[in-house]
């Protein structure tokens, strides 16, 4: 993650701030920056979206490509991972230095869409055993302002939301040899329901509270974070500790709760957003990189 | 090559016959949720580390061996401000690189090192879960290396391989703060979602969620937590982090004994 350079003396002003439920942008422990949420923004791909959350910036992009199904799970399609820290985000992921965060941010999504119910993977499924729709989700980093896990959670269900994938038939022959066929309309396409997808909640412990949404400095003052992934429902699919400190197990069990409580509110208002961008219907004016 | 008539070739990829044998339909036999399985510890048995440690858990099996602390090479990474608790600045605490490997023959497929994500991601959780532990402020400009071997996988694996690196630091004399225990669970799929401790390998097939705490006793403070899956709502969690820690509670006295009967091992190898 991106470090900053903080005195003795901010970082008491910091802690002693979060005691009192007051943080230094104003905000209260439970209370996230301001999002911008934007789909479609990328037109080469099948569904895409940007996520701004303060200085964190995260471009999200989603391809459905053909492939054959795992062994074991020869009904369903599945999605595949990639995080790409650019060194634009900050000067410590040139070359190959952003590889770590990068592996880290992936194999923790994986973890949070590994269950039957994030998303409905059958529904990706084109012929058992020969051929399913695999998902390539991209994540790309831009600026790092803190808060990483929690962005890119959000912009990777936006995506998601965003996603069309081509509706195709399998038609067979006399032979017995297989022809997949591509609807001529180029809107026939299947959406993925999202209802079910988590996003994360990191709580990092601050002193003796823990604060949602932390920015760089706020993170450079934790020495623990719980990162919690929920889903809409409550329902808690991944918990990991992260950090070099150690937790007390009263206060992990305080942060799940506020986890949960926080992740629904999250939840609601990004459904909203999303329908309500969704209604405005494709002549809407997009914002893109220029706002 | 072009027209090899002489030669049968096999298919190019082949996969193990389970896979396509019909499902055993043997559930997991019912069982006590908090039983955990005898574990057999021996600390200090490679020659060549500065520490080690064999952990044997049920099915599992973990090799695990400390090496350092040796200089950093790459310089001084700047002066950095002191540390939250008035420690040794940031540039100046060791470091903690900790390795997890899968030996090939460890689960039901052969899988051929590197193993790709899975093992970096539990290579990353067992860092995150020994550097509380660790006194790397002792260690300025050093770094200690923990390397993890998983001979055999019977379920728990990140649990067996987080306990025996801490018998392996302690093996090594690298001053800690406490004993770091793990501890694997596992919820069974419906009906009847309960909690299991210590899981064995068919279990964990099973499961629809796993979790893997990591406790230092006598601070009684949790060191690592790591989970997924359909567990259902905050509170069964929670109800699985207070299981875990409880057996990592009932863990401790043992991996105690097998430190003492290392010590007096080393003391009788020394004296004559």
């Amino acid at each position: 993650m991106a470090s900053v350079s903080l005195s003795e003396a901010e970082k008491v002003y910091i802690v002693h701030g979060v005691q009192e439920d007051l943080r230094v942008d104003g905000r209260g422990c439970e209370d996230y920056r301001c999002v911008e949420v934007e789909t479609d923004v990328v037109s080469n791909t099948s569904g895409s979206a940007r996520v701004k959350l303060g200085h964190t910036d995260i471009l999200v992009g989603v391809k459905a490509e053909m492939g054959t199904p795992k062994l074991e799970k020869p009904n369903e399609g599945y999605l595949e991972f990639f995080v790409d820290c650019s060194a634009n985000a900050t000067p410590e992921f040139e070359g190959r230095g952003g590889d770590d965060l990068g592996t880290e941010i992936a194999n923790t999504l994986y973890r949070i869409f590994n269950n039957k119910s994030s998303i409905d993977l059958k529904s990706l499924c084109i012929s058992p055993r020969e051929h399913c729709w695999v998902l390539y989700v991209d994540v790309l980093l831009l600026e790092c302002g803190g808060n990483l896990f929690d962005a890119i959670s959000v912009a990777v269900k936006a995506a998601l939301f965003n996603t069309r994938i081509p509706r195709v038939r399998v038609l067979e022959d006399e032979e017995g040899s297989k022809d997949i066929e591509l609807s001529d309309d180029p809107y026939d396409c299947i959406r993925l329901s999202v209802e079910n997808v988590p996003c994360i909640v990191t709580l990092c412990k601050i002193g003796y509270r823990h604060v949602v949404d932390a920015t760089l400095q706020e993170e450079a003052c934790s020495l623990a974070s719980l990162l919690v992934s929920v889903t809409s429902k409550g329902v808690v699919t991944c918990m990991r500790k992260v950090g070099k400190g150690s937790l007390d197990p009263e206060s992990i069990f305080e942060m799940m709760e506020t986890g949960k409580r926080v992740g629904k509110v999250l939840h609601t208002s990004l459904q909203s957003v999303l329908h309500k961008e969704e209604s405005l219907g494709p002549k809407r004016q997009k914002v893109g990189f220029l706002g | 090559m072009p027209g090899d008539h002489r030669r049968i070739r096999g298919p190019e990829e082949s996969q193990p016959p389970q896979l396509y044998a019909a499902d055993e339909g043997e559930a997991p036999a019912a069982r006590d949720p908090t039983r955990l399985r005898p574990v057999y510890a021996r600390a200090g048995l490679l020659s060549q580390a500065k520490g080690s440690a064999y952990l044997e858990a049920g099915g599992t099996k973990v090799l695990c061996a400390v090496s350092g602390p040796r200089q950093v090479e790459g310089g001084e990474r700047g002066g950095g401000p002191a540390g939250a608790g008035g420690e040794a600045p940031a540039a100046l605490r060791g470091r903690l690189l900790c390795d997890f490997r899968r030996a090939p023959f460890a689960g039901r497929r052969r899988r051929a090192p590197p193993g790709g994500g899975e093992e970096r991601e539990l290579a990353l959780a067992l860092q995150e879960a020994l550097e509380p532990a660790v006194r790397l402020g002792r260690y300025p400009r050093a770094q200690l290396e923990v390397s993890a071997l998983l001979l055999e996988d019977g379920g728990s694996a990140l649990a067996a391989a987080l306990t025996a690196a801490a018998l392996a630091l302690a093996d090594a004399g690298v001053e800690m703060y406490d004993l770091v225990v793990g501890c694997g669970l596992s919820r069974a799929p419906e009906p009847a979602p309960t909690w299991l401790l210590d899981p064995t390998r068919l279990e964990e097939e099973r499961a629809a969620a796993g979790l893997t705490v990591a406790l230092m006793p006598v601070l009684n403070q949790v060191a690592g937590l790591l989970g997924s899956g359909e567990g259902g709502p905050t509170e069964s969690w929670a109800e699985a982090v207070r299981l875990g820690l409880e057996g990592c509670q009932r863990l401790y006295p043992v991996l105690q004994q097998c430190l003492v009967r290392a010590a007096r091992r080393r003391g009788a190898a020394a004296s004559p």
